[in-house]
């Protein structure tokens, strides 16, 4: 019933187009909290989720999402949701994760991990099993992007009125935290452990030159994620490229081409 | 003091972390009324407001608020944020539906209807305060709680907004409470000061707290001495106020 799926350029297709879905409204968010560098963080201990889940025999990517998750609850308590996390903090945690999961990985016997694809994502050696992680968890995710939006564009607007307006703050933000590390942990396979920041963080830039609402500028980061993916694909397909690192390289392309324009057309721009 | 009383506060002490922020603290708010706090840095001000709105919740002491209150809150550092692509419409509608017409009688009511398509990020200061003080009286709320409402506004717009919340005042029949620094600013308009250090030290007319000697031992002679010379432009203040509303009609 599902032979088309055999197709293994079909199936990197639909798992691009899925994260490129997910990753514009996540990615706005992620932007307008200045949360991308948590992403970054998460993504780069995710290598210990990954080295802990194949030392456990048990799916990598269960191994990445308890990591994330711990991660996640552990700044919820130090930072008390209260502050910016600290640059501090992240770095330690994003590099001690990173290290301590290439150690794990190095101890595992014989070449069973392609390392490379850990840190820079492997989107045509996408299988079945990765595509249907990735469609429920984008599914999951975007029931809670539309049953929360109000309150998470509030929130990002101004913390002092989402509270002083009977939202509660602390619930929507640690609800977004877990999202977040649910969305590394399925992003990952894709984009590579180090891209996964890069794919949410540079078509939002992109968007947001000449976005006028928040709703706009998720569709147009789609636009502009729809773009790096057929760019990155495209590339990889033709010149061998890695596709993660295709696919980043395309929207930063993207980025400037945007940039280039918007100043030409608006010079006066600030 | 014969109009409908909204909020009554008895004995209210806090505590962060060790440390007493207010101390057994009583007040009345009643409609259309202003009631100003004043007092130094750290006297608790912010804390005081944030227990009226209901922010805070672990305090001791009672709050009795008239059933079904409406507050409206602007607090003293709105962060707005200027990564996101936002219409000044956008941001009066971020956590209520508002009809059209209610959209434009707010920001009408605060002189920046003008702005009303512009984004928030390119909006002065002033402007934005205008536009986030518009955005209280959207839920035609009973009490505006306004924390240094001025802070960041140069000194024009600082007596203009002081006259646009007597106006406000006046229209929407609320009471306000006012935390400000700008003591001889205030006065003109307040019904009621509150003089906060943890404590209070004194309340009642702006006239009697000028001359108690606590509120002279906090702010000096010559706070004191600003606030009867514009004390003394008390009714002139309406007679602005009523002559702009007929302004509006027009």
């Amino acid at each position: 019933m599902t032979e088309w799926l055999d197709d293994f350029l079909l199936r990197a297709l639909l798992a691009g187009l899925i994260m490129v879905v997910i990753a514009a409204p996540m990615g706005c968010l992620m932007v307008w909290q200045r949360l991308a560098f948590l992403s970054d963080t998460l993504g780069h201990a995710a290598v210990m989720g990954v080295g802990l889940g194949l030392i456990l025999q048990v799916e990598p990517l269960y191994g990445v999402l308890a990591v994330a998750l711990v991660i996640v609850f552990s700044l919820s308590r130090v930072s008390h949701f209260n502050n910016a996390l600290s640059e501090t903090t992240l770095a330690i945690i994003s590099h001690t994760g990173l290290a301590g999961g290439i150690i794990l990985v190095g101890l595992l016997p014989g070449p069973t991990v392609n390392l490379e694809a850990i840190l820079f994502g492997d989107l045509l050696a996408t299988t079945r099993a990765d595509l249907l992680n990735l469609l429920l968890t984008t599914i999951l995710l975007l029931v809670l992007l539309l049953r929360y939006w109000r309150a998470f564009v509030a929130l990002s607007v101004s913390r002092e009125i989402a509270q002083a307006e009977g939202i509660e703050v602390r619930r929507v933000q640690a609800l977004m935290y877990v999202m977040i590390a649910l969305l590394v942990a399925v992003m990952m396979k894709v984009m590579g452990v180090l891209l996964i920041a890069a794919m949410l963080v540079i078509p939002t830039s992109s968007a947001r030159l000449f976005s006028r609402s928040p709703e706009q500028m998720v569709l147009i980061s789609g636009l502009y994620g729809l773009g790096a993916l057929a760019g990155g694909i495209t590339s990889s397909f033709h010149f061998d490229w890695q596709t993660g690192p295709a696919i980043v390289v395309s929207a930063t392309l993207l980025l400037l081409l945007t940039l280039a324009i918007t100043r030409l057309l608006k010079p006066n721009l600030d | 003091m014969t109009t409908e009383l909204l909020l009554c506060a008895e004995d209210i002490s806090y505590r962060q972390g060790g440390r007493l922020i207010l101390d057994c603290v009583s007040f009345e708010l009643r409609r259309a009324q202003i009631t100003t706090i004043i007092g130094p840095n750290g006297a608790g001000k912010s804390t005081l407001t944030n227990i009226v709105n209901g922010l805070i919740d672990n305090y001791t002491g009672h709050i009795e608020r008239s059933p079904e209150l409406r507050i409206g809150y602007l607090p003293q550092k709105v962060y707005v944020n200027t990564l996101m692509p936002l219409s000044v419409e956008r941001l009066l509608r971020l956590t209520r539906q508002s009809s059209d017409a209610e959209i434009d009688r707010a920001l009408a009511q605060s002189e920046v209807g003008y702005l009303r398509q512009r984004q928030v990020r390119s909006l002065s200061e002033g402007e934005l305060k205008r536009v986030l003080l518009a955005r209280t009286t959207l839920g035609r709320p009973d009490l505006l709680v306004l924390d240094e409402p001025t802070a960041g506004v140069d000194v024009s717009g600082e007596i203009r907004m002081y006259q646009l919340i007597g106006e406000l005042r006046a229209q929407l029949q609320c009471a306000v409470l006012l935390v400000s620094h700008d003591l001889h600013l205030v006065m003109s308009q307040t019904d009621q000061v509150l003089c906060l250090n943890q404590h209070l030290c004194c309340s009642g007319l702006p006239e009697s707290v000028s001359q108690h000697p606590e509120y002279l031992a906090l702010f000096g002679q010559q706070a004191s001495d600003s606030i009867a010379v514009y004390a003394h432009h008390h009714d002139h203040e309406h007679h602005v106020s009523g002559a702009t509303d007929a302004h509006r009609h027009d």
